[in-house]
């Protein structure tokens, strides 16, 4: 594949303690892509991510991400990695002693654009996720579903060129859950490569894109959207 | 609507255009405003963190003022300070001149008077239960007095000078000088402003520590979103920044609660002052802090909450990493 922007070379990893989360991992995913990475609890989806965003460091192997070695990423460089990254939490990892347009606009002043820039990049952000009207609004008194809205404003803010996310509807009932996965298409849809761990399979099959299957970290099925279909 | 590639290029753009300089102001402003938002989040616990500072800080502000006006009271009472020169009861009033002339010449001299056997024998008359014992007297036993005002201002070893050229003079019997009590005051202030350093130095450090103590239990409550900072593409000068800050504020608002406590215990000790100068016919001028330390305070506190704040942050935060 010639335009990957996620590249798995023999990727393994071993934590402290002997525990093998991902063994020879070797996958590729392509600029504008849409993927879901499943399997059971402990297949190493959470792991692969960590790796992505180095939060961890491969034992073995080699990473790249947009054409960039993530080896040569020393600890100085893993904060403006991040700032060109998207990432989603199951768990949203909202700071609920901000409002809704602090959080959202947080990325944005890490990475020093200038206020106005800011508040319209905003805006457009949680515009697109449905929450403009709610800006002004901590985020603990809005519904879980609403909460990881916001979690994704906050990644899609930077114009990310790859957002991943880790169980972004672990916590969502079906219907949002649906409703947080069409938003994810919709921004693969204007180019940007995504990649989802998530161990829900109905759902997964619902919205007909790339499966990649761990189980106890190896890669067992790679199975292509049309062959979902 | 621009393409996927359009809208990406132009976010590298302008990521790639952007000025460092007005970033760096940015996310210093930022950070600030966010710190004292911080602050304000937790009114009682800022007041108090504060107020325990400024505390700290009045105290050798106090005694500064304390000391320096003991000084000027010292001062002031030196100026009243007159050497009475004796002469011998064979000395007469020519002799008793011409002397009075020589030492007016003398450095450190403003003016001597010669009081007369006479004036010292009415002078006498004049208080209680001398006057019967006077009548007793066949004649005068009174000397000469020669009356020695030193200049204002005169150092300490000038005065122990012309009380030894004094006794040195031909005619003189005895002299009197008032001015040991000034240098036995003199030592005491030296003692008194080496405590008020090593007390600043004691607070100063005190602050360092309340300060650090302040923005570790802050760090370690804020953990979370530490966590998510760095997730977002923080970098550890920007996760810190906002805790030095906080450090500055602490500083900065005890180190103005500190002048303004001075300020308030010269307002409380003004009307007694004034009834001391009034004493010392005006001659007792009691100052306040200079205007150079009102300044100093706040700054000097604000620099040392950064350097408390600094010390632990970078500690914390590695350990929170």
């Amino acid at each position: 594949m010639g335009n990957a922007v996620i590249r798995f070379d023999q990727v393994s990893k071993r934590y402290e303690g002997g525990h093998e989360a991902l063994s020879q991992l070797t996958f590729e995913v392509a600029k504008g892509e849409m993927a879901f990475v499943t399997g059971h609890s402990g297949a190493g989806k959470s792991t692969l991510l960590k790796l992505l965003a180095l939060i961890e460091r491969p034992s073995h192997g080699h990473i790249s991400l947009d054409g960039q070695s993530l080896a040569k990423i020393g600890q100085s460089g893993i904060p403006k990695l991040r700032r060109n990254l998207g990432m989603v939490f199951q768990d949203h990892r909202l700071l609920m002693d901000r409002t809704v347009f602090a959080n959202v606009e947080l990325p944005l002043v890490i990475g020093g654009i200038a206020p106005l820039e800011r508040g319209r990049r905003v805006r457009a952000a949680l515009e697109k996720v449905g929450l403009l009207d709610y800006e002004r609004q901590l985020p603990a008194s809005l519904s879980t579903g609403e909460q990881q809205r916001v979690g994704i404003a906050r990644a899609i803010v930077v114009k990310p060129t790859v957002l991943i996310a880790d169980e972004p509807t672990g916590n969502l009932d079906p219907q949002l859950a649906v409703e947080i996965m069409g938003l994810f298409a919709e921004f693969q849809q204007i180019g940007t490569t995504v990649l989802i761990a998530s161990h829900d399979l109905p759902l997964i099959k619902r919205i007909k894109k790339r499966v990649i299957v761990l189980d106890h970290g190896r890669l067992v099925a790679d199975v292509s959207a049309e062959e979902v279909l | 609507m621009s393409t996927p590639n359009e809208a990406q290029t132009a976010a590298r753009t302008e990521r790639s255009q952007r000025r460092p300089v007005s970033s760096w102001r940015e996310h210093h402003g930022w950070s600030a405003a966010n710190s004292l938002r911080r602050l304000a989040s937790k009114p009682v616990g800022s007041l108090l963190t504060i107020a325990v500072m400024g505390l700290a800080l009045a105290l050798p502000l106090a005694f500064y003022l304390l000391l320096s006006n003991v000084q000027s009271l010292g001062d002031a009472l030196g100026r009243n300070q007159v050497i009475n020169v004796f002469l011998k009861t064979d000395q007469v009033a020519s002799n008793a001149q011409l002397l009075a002339k020589k030492i007016e010449q003398h450095d450190g001299v403003a003016n001597v008077t010669v009081k007369s056997p006479q004036e010292g024998l009415d002078e006498l008359s004049k208080m209680q239960g001398f006057s019967d014992s006077l009548h007793a007297l066949d004649n005068n036993p009174l000397p000469y007095v020669l009356l020695v005002q030193p200049q204002d201002g005169v150092s300490a070893d000038t005065a122990n000078q012309l009380v030894d050229d004094l006794r040195n003079e031909q005619g003189v019997d005895v002299v009197q000088d008032s001015g040991t009590w000034r240098q036995r005051l003199d030592a005491l202030l030296g003692v008194g402003n080496r405590a008020v350093l090593i007390l600043a130095g004691l607070f100063a450090l005190a602050v360092l520590l309340v300060v650090g103590n302040t923005v570790r239990v802050d760090i370690t409550s804020r953990a979370d979103e530490i966590g998510v900072l760095k997730l977002i593409g923080a970098s550890r000068a920007f996760v810190r920044r906002p805790y030095l800050y906080a450090g500055i504020w602490y500083g900065l608002f005890s180190g103005v609660l500190a002048v303004a406590l001075a300020i308030a215990i010269e307002f409380a000790l003004a009307d007694p002052v004034a009834r001391l100068s009034q004493v010392y016919e005006g001659k007792l001028h009691v100052g306040g802090l200079p205007p150079w330390l009102l300044l100093a305070v706040p700054v000097a506190a604000a620099v040392l909450g950064w350097l408390g704040a600094r010390l632990v942050s970078a500690w914390q935060l590695r350990r929170a990493a």
